[in-house]
């Protein structure tokens, strides 16, 4: 057996070692609590053993009244590894991606289990039914269908014209997700642009906008605000945000515009029409895919709508609508497959590889996060208190979200501050209830949250999972790109973060 | 028709440069140019989760592909033929073809399978699906292949490839561009075995006098393509089968001792092709010789 297999056993085993008393100490605590509260937490315990885990949200409050930070050490080695692998040894981690996520998901899954046995099973059965099928069937679904839809044709990239694309795409992300609005025109836009010399801030630019900051506006836009979504905020309130998105869209786009014109005039380019002989009309192919895409932003949005009962799976009380919406998104991506040319999605590049990639890895995000949610759904009474007492302001949400999207996965820090604001303000009570309360009385706190979570996420390659497929296809094409600092410090600290800043004095 | 200009496409497994020599005996058919190839998956060096595109790993892929076929040049070279590199990044199968297109080549020459089981199937997904969407001919060459027979496992080296070609007719369109290229290979073949075999399906049901009149008039188009073959200076014999027309072939190909099948394919019918599998597919996943199929 070779050297690394013997120091990763060795690490599990350690990991393992220092988390089963860990957590199971914690236990201890959870029975001297369980004395102290019987009456309360018995019946929530009840709950969450019949499956009433979401009706009786605060059934969730005692285990995270007595989990210790410690169980939150996968989950921030999961998303650690998210962040460093890629940079330290991107061949390990482009092979093996999937069994240090799924190393990560049993560091917490099996002591998690030992020490809390069926309530355990309920708590990570409940995130994996109700956040994360649903949440990777959408991505599916608007991946598959957005793969069938492609943008043929000469065009040449003048400021202008770049200017319009980026706008075009910053207003499709909120409809058809960043994901999707960006493979639909990344290849066009460098294929428009493969006369230009520099093209590098375009892209940065484009990452920024159109798969980010664009997706702002839907629950279908940006993955934080479908999880959102899924844990009751309405989708139309996402539209709240139009004001802040159109502020940080509009600095940005006139900054790319003056940026675009600079480099065309400094490259002594002029507007002039391409040869007759390399003309191809513009056409847009696999067009019915938007009925599909309609279908998606119908089934998303009835499925917030309608209350058709409740239905029990495997202990798991979910929405009938709820698993409705879910097969009708896998039926919208199956007839878009079927009905769609083999040759659009070649000549798409369409791969499964990008999608597989995000379903291996968030199962291990959401895996491993289940106690820093509880903890931090616990409130004040929780091991995650001085952050919640810390984070007061709407600002420091929008700052505290954001700066930790622009450097995890933006969607597990929106939930993370969606919780702790859940948290802050309404302490025990059901999610039901809350997130309502959330939605009305603490609008600026949502608002900054949300925000914070889709903005920031452009702020490094790893925010958001659209920008490393962005950067893949710009290299692959040929467009030099920065390395990961480079990026934060040549574009984001100079163009991001100023923007932002300029945000936080009007809205926050 | 001849086969001047072929693509081949290859992973670099092993065998794959005496594959290669096998094929240079085209020479003599007409071959002036090879296009060697090599596909980087795009899965391999893209989209690195979180991290984008590993440019330095497509460029060492790029170095080594380029070494390797440049050594197989000079053995291209030492044949009189002429030869060109193509790597690039993408889907395999869908790049093959677009670089076949654009080189406009007369034949794609595709490999088996990496491992197959015992006397089962011996080519994968990617070259099926080669053959389904090629629109030139393709060769699935099978230099070594491992098969079952009469209780024994024989190994197969199948380095002579055009010396006795048996051509598999059902009198379609394919099936006549097949005797064409056929014809191409005087100064490779020792003969040609012209094969029909009357599938069950036509047999089914009929009585002796039309059996009768089928078999007359199979023999008749035989010795028709027989004749055609001989007149190009090409020895030529028929063969008349009836039964299960896949097993059949992969039978008499194996008894008359014939170095590949060369077999035209309709193409027709793609739903029942894609759910039972057409027949020169089924030939050419279970025969352990060379298939050449014509679209």
């Amino acid at each position: 057996m070779r050297l690394g297999k013997w120091i990763a056993i060795i690490f599990l085993l350690g990991i393992f070692a220092f988390l089963v008393p860990a957590i199971a100490s914690d236990h201890g605590v959870a029975a001297t609590h369980d004395t102290e509260h019987g009456s309360t937490h018995g019946a929530e315990h009840a709950v969450a053993e019949t499956g009433h885990g979401d009706a009786g949200h605060g059934g969730h409050v005692n285990l995270g009244e007595v989990l210790k930070l410690w169980s939150c050490i996968p989950f921030a080695c999961m998303l650690l590894s998210i962040a460093l692998f890629p940079l330290l040894a991107p061949k390990f981690w482009h092979h093996h991606f999937g069994k240090v996520s799924a190393f990560w998901a049993a560091c917490l899954g099996i002591p998690f289990l030992i020490a809390y046995k069926s309530t355990a099973v309920h708590e990570i059965l409940h995130i994996i039914l109700a956040d994360y099928v649903p949440f990777i069937i959408l991505l599916w679904a608007l991946y598959t269908i957005s793969g069938g839809i492609l943008l043929k044709g000469t065009l040449r990239g003048t400021p202008i014209v770049n200017t319009i694309m980026i706008l075009i795409g910053t207003v499709l992300a909120s409809w058809m997700g960043t994901t999707g609005a960006a493979m639909l025109l990344i290849r066009p836009f460098l294929k428009a642009n493969s006369y230009r010399k520099n093209r590098t801030f375009m892209v940065v630019f484009f990452i920024f906008l159109v798969a980010n900051i664009g997706g702002s506006l839907t629950p279908l836009g940006d993955p934080p605000l479908f999880l959102g979504f899924l844990h009751g905020v309405s989708f139309f309130w996402t539209m709240k945000i139009m004001p802040h998105m159109l502020v940080t869209a509009g600095i940005l786009l006139a900054i790319y515009f003056v940026l675009d014109t600079y480099h065309y005039k400094k490259e002594g380019l002029t507007a002039a029409p391409v040869e007759e002989g390399e003309k191809e009309p513009l056409k847009l192919v696999g067009t019915h895919n938007f009925i599909f895409l309609g279908g998606v932003v119908a089934s998303v949005l009835i499925s917030g709508i309608v209350d058709w009962g409740e239905i029990n799976t495997l202990g798991i009380h979910r929405a009938v609508q709820d698993w409705a919406r879910d097969g009708f998104l896998i039926l919208m991506g199956i007839l878009s497959l079927v009905t769609t040319s083999k040759r659009i999605h070649e000549d798409n590049d369409f791969s499964w590889f990008p999608i597989v990639e995000v379903a291996y890895l968030f199962i291990g995000i959401f895996i491993t996060m289940v106690p820093c949610l509880l903890i931090l759904k616990a409130g004040l009474k929780g091991e995650m208190a001085f952050l919640i007492a810390a984070v007061k302001e709407p600002m420091h949400y929008f700052w505290v979200t954001g700066t930790l999207s622009g450097f995890l996965d933006n969607a597990p820090t929106y939930l993370t501050f969606f919780n702790t604001a859940l948290g802050a303000f309404y302490p025990g009570m059901p999610e039901a209830q809350a997130v309502p309360l959330l939605m009305t009385e603490s609008s600026i706190f949502l608002k900054a949250i949300s925000a914070g979570a889709v903005f920031f996420g452009s702020f490094s390659y790893i925010g958001n999972a659209p920008n490393f497929m962005v950067r893949s296809i710009a290299e692959e094409g040929g467009t030099p790109m920065p390395s990961f600092f480079g990026y934060i410090l040549k574009y984001s600290l100079v163009f991001l973060f100023p923007t932002f800043v300029v945000v936080t004095l009007i809205f926050f | 028709m001849e086969f001047k200009k072929i693509l081949f496409p290859t992973k670099f497994r092993e065998l794959a440069f005496n594959s290669l020599e096998s094929i240079l005996e085209l020479k003599k058919a007409g071959l002036k140019e090879v296009v060697l190839t090599y596909i980087i998956p795009r899965d391999e060096v893209a989209f690195v989760p979180y991290g984008g595109y590993m440019k330095d790993e497509e460029e060492r892929l790029r170095e080594q592909a380029r070494i390797r076929f440049e050594n197989w040049q000079e053995a291209i070279s030492a044949e009189g033929i002429e030869s060109k590199i193509r790597i690039e990044v993408g889907n395999p199968v869908p790049k093959l073809l677009r670089i076949a297109e654009e080189e406009k080549v007369d034949l794609i020459i595709a490999g088996r399978k990496k491992r197959t089981v015992l006397g089962k199937v011996y080519v994968g997904s990617h070259t099926l699906e080669l053959i389904r969407r090629s629109t030139v001919p393709v060769l699935v060459s099978k230099y070594m292949v491992r098969f079952e027979w009469e209780g024994d496992l024989i190994t197969r080296v199948n380095d002579r490839l055009f010396t006795a070609p048996l051509l598999a007719t059902d009198w379609s369109e394919p099936s006549e561009k097949a005797l064409g290229l056929v014809s191409s290979f005087k100064e490779l073949a020792d003969k040609v075995m012209v094969t029909h075999i009357i599938g069950v399906k036509i047999s089914k049901g009929l009585d002796k006098s039309e059996l009768n009149r089928i078999e007359k008039e199979s023999k008749e188009r035989l010795e028709e393509y027989c004749d055609r073959l001989k007149k190009d200076g090409i020895n030529a014999e028929p063969h008349l089968f009836s039964g299960r027309s896949a097993h059949e072939i992969v039978r008499v190909a194996r008894e008359h001792k014939a170095s590949m099948i060369v077999m035209g394919t309709t193409g027709k019918d793609r739903f029942k092709e894609f759910w039972l599998g057409s027949v020169s597919h089924r030939v050419t996943e279970s025969s352990e010789l060379p298939v050449l199929l014509v679209p």
